[in-house]
């Protein structure tokens, strides 16, 4: 039988090392968490506008021809890019800017959606996106007239 | 007026045989039958075309150029001089208030918008043929016929579909104050083929009440007709080669009435128009 004293030796050593590793799964969780974190709390502060806001389409038109600005800006120097959804042959990237300005000229019919990426493009930062509203189309049914010599 | 109900019943019995067919499909986007509400659409017929001219004397009305303007508003409609308010609209049902030119003043004026574009003096002396002459044991010689004003008829319009086949009828009644005559038009149309091109058939009469007749074809003291009623056939034919051009062709043919044929200014049974030629779409 193991003497009161040497169960309290091995007590301690047991509790050190669990000790050390709540320590390391810790800090671990910590350094996880704030590398998690980090990207949210950058977008949080990038600011990203669009002009026009809205595109007004009357009801003979289809699309929309017009340039596109694109501002934004943050309180700490970012390296990010910016891209339009479904149109890859687009992208700016800026490196170590709290801010920045891309105008582009485009033909759109569809809401067209800008966002702000990291470099590697993995995770979006910010997104906006310019509304196309369409003119409803009010239609009737045109006359028949069998009766008329001209129709 | 029993040759009317004939026609109402087979008019009837038409609709009635044809109640399961398919409705049209819903007017979604501008087309040819499918008009922009608040927009207008003006095109003009450049070709070649006639129409008989049943009056003694009277050569036929060329046709050369024939506008077409039309504006649709949610229930206001303009179509070529014909205006009219829609007081009820469904896929295959419309009524409507309609106001509409008379139609036999083209025969006695040329200008008569009817016409259109067709310069030409108007009538003011009929001669008498010796046809006419032997049918009312007349002198032959010239007497004065009235001024035929431009009159306007309304009234409500029914126009349904069922299947394929198209149907109106316009009752109206003259409120220019010239004549205060009544008449019903009545048509039934069915296309024979329809791809890219458009071969319709198009069959009804006119009825016109005796005031209507006797504005136009009566005599004073000499031929006072009663009712008409003028069946009519029309065969129309249209092929679009683009948005903005088409070829069109169409042959009418409408017989006219004891009523109106005896009259000893007219000279012919019946009035042929026929016409071929491009429409440009302008607006």
């Amino acid at each position: 039988m193991a003497s009161p004293r040497c169960l309290q030796a091995l007590f301690s050593r047991f509790s050190d090392r669990i000790g050390s590793c709540c320590c390391l799964i810790a800090a671990l969780c910590a350094f996880a968490g704030a590398a998690v974190a980090a990207p949210a709390a950058n977008s949080d502060s990038i600011e990203l506008e669009l002009r026009p806001r809205v595109c007004t389409l009357s009801a003979r038109d289809d699309h929309c021809d017009t340039v596109v600005e694109a501002q934004w800006r943050s309180p700490q120097n970012e390296s990010l890019c910016l891209v339009i959804v479904g149109r890859p042959e687009i992208k700016r990237c800026w490196e170590n800017f709290s801010a920045g300005l891309y105008s582009v000229k485009l033909v759109f019919s569809e809401d067209l959606v800008v966002e702000l990426r990291d470099p590697q493009l993995h995770n979006v930062l910010v997104s906006e996106a310019i509304q196309v509203i369409k003119e409803a189309l009010q239609l009737r049914r045109k006359r028949r007239q069998p009766w008329s010599i001209f129709n | 007026m029993h040759r009317i109900a004939h026609f109402i019943c087979l008019l009837m019995a038409t609709v009635l045989l044809s109640q399961g067919a398919a409705a049209q499909a819903a007017c979604t986007a501008p087309a040819a039958d499918c008009m922009v509400v608040g927009e207008w659409n003006i095109g003009l017929s450049l070709g070649l075309g006639q129409r008989s001219n049943p009056i003694e004397g009277s050569s036929a009305i060329p046709l050369v150029v024939i506008p077409q303007i039309s504006y649709y508003g949610k229930r206001f409609f303009l179509e070529n001089l014909e205006l009219g308010f829609t007081l009820h609209e469904s896929d295959n049902n419309t009524l409507s208030l309609i106001a509409a030119p008379g139609y036999d003043r083209v025969f006695f004026y040329r200008n008569d918008l009817q016409n259109y574009f067709v310069s030409g003096g108007a009538l003011g002396l009929v001669s008498t043929t010796q046809h006419n002459v032997d049918k009312y044991a007349l002198t032959a010689g010239e007497y004065p016929i009235g001024a035929r004003h431009t009159t306007y008829l309304v009234g409500p319009e029914w126009t349904f579909s069922r299947g394929r086949v198209t149907g109106q009828v316009d009752a109206l009644y003259e409120v220019t104050g010239r004549h205060r005559g009544y008449e019903v038009r009545a048509a039934l149309a069915a296309p024979l083929m329809q791809s890219e091109d458009s071969l319709t058939a198009s069959a009804g009469l006119t009825w016109k009440s005796a005031a209507v007749v006797r504005y136009y074809y009566g005599i004073e003291r000499l031929y006072q007709p009663g009712a008409a009623l003028n069946p009519f056939l029309k065969l129309a034919y249209s092929k679009p080669w683009s948005a903005r051009w088409a070829f069109n062709a169409f042959v009418h043919y409408e017989y006219l009435d004891d009523a109106i044929a005896a009259s000893p200014i007219v000279s012919a049974h019946g009035v042929t128009t026929v016409f071929a030629g491009v429409v440009l779409k302008i607006l």
